[in-house]
């Protein structure tokens, strides 16, 4: 199944959730032509929010991506506030959810580095490129360099 | 004056083999439709997967 980011996204938005778009979709926002199958958000650890993310994806059942079933999840606020990151499926396709990011912090730090987007009649906040980038680079991850680049050379489009 | 940003050197490697002309077409569009595709690019490869496990186990 792919992840219906036309759903998920005014999910989010709708229940009033704080968070900002990282990783592959914040990627195509600036342009990036590379498929991505999973949304990845910085979330408010404040207990309000963590109160509402817990409520709002009860319905489209979050569990532990790559977990065996029939494991004892339970998407609650108490599950959220052991945790930090989490890599979920949900009906409406994969979701991660991350408390903090190697080399942006959590939200409060990262909130001064964004832009919003207004999309699916929603409006929700996305980190900005040279921000994206940084993050990326951060990850360390050799799978990343492809994509760096092509970001790098959009952030070059951007400043002609 | 323009801050200077560090530039990796192994990533500017990789950028020689970075298709601009679908970074300039992406660029034309607003956010909302960059997202639309996508949307319909990730619908199409899911497509595509499903065909190929199902004629996978057809073969099998």
């Amino acid at each position: 199944m792919s992840t219906q980011f036309d759903k998920l996204l005014p999910l989010l938005v709708r229940g009033d959730v704080e968070f900002i778009l990282i990783g592959g979709v914040a990627g195509n926002i600036h342009g990036s032509a590379r498929l991505t199958f999973d949304v990845d958000a910085v979330y408010s650890r404040s207990s309000e929010n963590i109160k509402r993310l817990a409520k709002v994806l009860q319905p489209i059942d979050p569990y532990l991506r790559g977990a065996p079933p029939g494991l004892p999840f339970s998407w609650d606020e108490r599950t959220i506030r052991n945790g930090l990151n989490f890599t979920l499926t949900t009906a409406l396709g994969d979701l991660d959810l991350l408390g903090e990011v190697v080399g942006g912090g959590g939200y409060r730090d990262l909130l001064s580095h964004t832009f919003e987007v207004e999309a699916y009649d929603v409006k929700f906040k996305c980190v900005d490129l040279p921000t994206l980038i940084k993050l990326k680079r951060a990850a360390g991850r050799p799978k990343d360099l492809e994509s760096l680049a092509e970001l790098q050379a959009l952030l070059d489009e951007q400043q002609k | 004056m323009k801050a200077k940003t560090y530039r990796d050197p192994v990533v500017e490697v990789y950028m020689r083999d970075v298709d601009r002309t679908l970074l300039r077409e992406n660029l034309k569009l607003s956010h909302a439709q960059r997202l639309e595709k996508l949307v319909s690019f990730s619908a199409f490869a899911s497509t595509l997967r499903e065909a190929g496990k199902r004629a996978r186990s057809k073969k099998g």
